[in-house]
């Protein structure tokens, strides 16, 4: 039985909890604000003058990179990779084990809550602000922003799973360095966050398309600036969904692992 | 009615030989190395209900690592444990509602969440009813004072405080019973007197059953009847705690301050072991010789400025027990 209530208690509290670091909120405001700079002047310099390049405008590619800034954001408002390797090492993962309720999922739930709490407070007002004032292209039906949502949701799921997992591995590591730079590799690349897929040389194309971290940045940011348009949506939902359950099982199996690790070598 | 049963519990570690890299990463959850250390060597004990027993032994004994398996958060390599009808590693969120727990060493609570809200997070994770989580809060903040710090983050808790609001943390729920691993560990005298009549009424009132372990004796002499003293991982005594200290507390030693230096002092059934100026540390058995005996003696000779009598304390019984085994400890013990 799935107790909706406790999980949400969660939610909520991580909610309150982050009103309490309103530092942390807008020095990662910050930092978001500066790489958006950064990356829209790079991309300002690249297409040089240029009013298309690979198929697309110079104002959908500024788009594209305002979104991705903003989808940074959401996932990173998250319980990062860092935090988790450190719950690992303290043994607040462990000892969660003595409690009434699925580790994994809890930690899902909480992050419901802070992000909510920096969409709201932070990254929403900005980026309305952005839109208002820049000549960005918006979607204009009301269900590609829907399924961009939804996009962006399930991408927020394949991540969450996939850098849980990369965090839980230090049950079984004393060095996670590799690891580390592995995930964030994946993640600003592999994931089309900085330079869209369509850029990438065909063989690094096809391999980016056939990983799951597209499905977090390239997919839903393509919905949204309308590179991806009517049933090639459905497909790419379907491949973001497959991807969900893939990651979501990918966790399921180095929790397992990891919390057997736990029972049986005390951690 | 026992309501903890273990029988042969036996817990090795494998000590696993860490890999590096990513890609060991990706070895070792495949397979791994070990070194097996065994730190719970066949163990077997049965609590009643409401019981508060003391489970002692020294460092590294095995006592944190029994309690872990009480919790379910370790799996026996072989053996058996029940936990209110319950198999601990079998069900283990099943007996999380059954059981209470504090580790003296770490906090249970959220590290950054503000003392109060931990609180209201383990209510609804237990599903604590509002009366009966009000009512437990009440009581629990008038004998703890928990009010003083109740809105303070955990991370900014003094260590008393700290096990404070662990220990009402782990009692929210009305568990039946209560594990205490060292809950008095770097309490000043006035948190551990405190400590000691909370747990003790709580036992008391709700006939909570409760396993303690601790290193200061005190606790287990204000709080236990029984104790059950491991070493090694092994069983050395389970039993009331007033026949180790009928069998083994005999000796006593009288200290003697006499008005004049004296070269020597020669006594009946009595056996001085260390001087010092004109203090002597005299050994007698209770049995041989009492006290008073012994005094009459020595006023014969000297005059007597001021004097002690020490029974020895548990303490130092106990720590014999460990030096030379339960069964080879000779009755006289010189503690
Ligand atoms: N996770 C683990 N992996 C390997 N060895 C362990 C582990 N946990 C405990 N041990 C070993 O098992 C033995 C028993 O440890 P345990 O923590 O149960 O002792 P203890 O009686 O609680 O001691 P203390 O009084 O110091 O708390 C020790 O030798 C310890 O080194
Ligand atoms: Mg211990």
């Amino acid at each position: 039985m799935f107790r909706f209530r406790l999980y949400w208690t969660f939610t909520k509290k991580a909610f309150l909890r982050s009103a309490v670091y309103r530092f942390d909120v807008w020095s990662r405001l910050g930092s978001n604000l500066i790489f958006l700079l950064m990356w829209g002047s790079i991309w300002t310099a690249l297409y040089a003058g240029r009013e298309e390049a690979g198929g697309v405008s110079f104002e959908s590619m500024l788009t594209y990179i305002v979104v991705s800034q903003f989808l940074t954001g959401v996932n990173g408002a998250g319980t990062p990779l860092w935090e988790i390797q450190e719950k690992v090492r303290t043994g607040d993962i462990s000892l969660e084990l003595m409690r009434p309720f699925d580790v994994p999922l809890r930690y899902l739930f909480a992050d419901f809550g802070s992000v909510a709490f920096y969409i709201l407070t932070a990254l929403l007002p900005l980026y309305t602000v952005m839109f208002i004032f820049m000549d960005l292209t918006l979607p204009s039906a009301w269900e590609t922003w829907a399924l961009f949502i939804v996009s962006a949701f399930i991408g927020f799921l394949i991540r969450y799973c996939i850098e849980m997992s990369f965090g839980l591995l230090s049950f079984f590591l004393v060095e996670t360095g590799g690891i580390v730079d592995v995930f964030y590799f994946a993640m600003s690349l592999l994931s089309g966050s900085v330079i869209p897929l369509w850029f990438f040389p065909g063989w690094l194309e096809t391999m980016a398309l056939y990983l799951p971290f597209q499905g977090i940045y390239y997919i839903p940011n393509a919905i949204f600036i309308g590179k991806i348009t009517g049933e090639e949506i459905l497909l790419s939902l379907g491949v973001q969904l497959f991807w969900a359950v893939s990651s979501y099982l990918l966790l399921r199996f180095v929790w397992n692992r990891a919390s057997q690790k736990v029972v049986v070598q005390g951690g | 009615m026992p309501v903890i049963e273990v029988e042969h519990l036996m817990k090795d570690f494998m000590i696993a030989k860490r890999e590096t890299g990513f890609l060991g990463a990706v070895k070792s959850l495949v397979k791994r190395e070990h070194i097996k250390k065994e730190a719970v060597k066949d163990i077997s004990f049965s609590i009643n209900e409401g019981e508060m027993v003391g489970y002692i032994g020294p460092n590294g004994a095995g006592k944190s690592t029994t309690i872990k398996m009480l919790t379910g958060i370790l799996v026996p390599t072989s053996g058996s444990v029940k936990v209110n009808g319950i198999i601990p590693y079998e069900n283990r969120q099943e007996n999380a509602k059954n059981i209470g727990v504090v580790f003296g060493q770490r906090t249970q609570l959220w590290w950054d969440l503000p003392t109060i809200e931990s609180f209201e997070l383990l209510k609804e994770i237990y599903q604590v009813p509002d009366k009966r989580y009000k009512e437990n809060m009440d009581t629990f903040t008038e004998i703890l004072g928990l009010d003083e710090f109740l809105s303070t983050p955990v991370r900014q808790l003094s260590l008393g405080q700290r096990m404070r609001a662990d220990i009402a943390a782990s009692l929210l729920h009305d568990p039946p019973i209560l594990f205490l691993d060292e809950p008095t560990i770097g309490l000043d005298v006035v948190a551990k007197e405190k400590m000691r009549t909370f747990i003790k009424e709580i036992n008391k009132e709700r006939s909570i059953t409760v396993i303690l372990t601790t290193h200061d004796m005190e606790d287990i002499e204000k709080l236990c009847e029984r104790m059950i003293l491991i070493d090694h991982g092994q069983k050395v005594y389970d039993g009331e705690i007033a026949v180790v200290k009928e069998r083994f507390g005999k000796t006593r030693t009288l200290i003697v301050d006499l008005e004049e230096s004296s070269r020597s002092l020669k006594l009946r059934g009595g056996e001085v072991f260390k001087e010092e100026a004109s203090r002597f540390w005299i050994r007698f058995n209770r049995d041989d010789v009492s006290a008073s005996g012994l005094i009459a003696q020595i006023t014969e000779t000297h005059n007597i400025k001021d004097l002690t009598v020490e029974e020895p304390a548990i303490e130092s019984i106990i720590s014999r027990i460990y030096q030379e085994g339960y069964q080879d400890l000779p009755e006289t013990v010189k503690v």
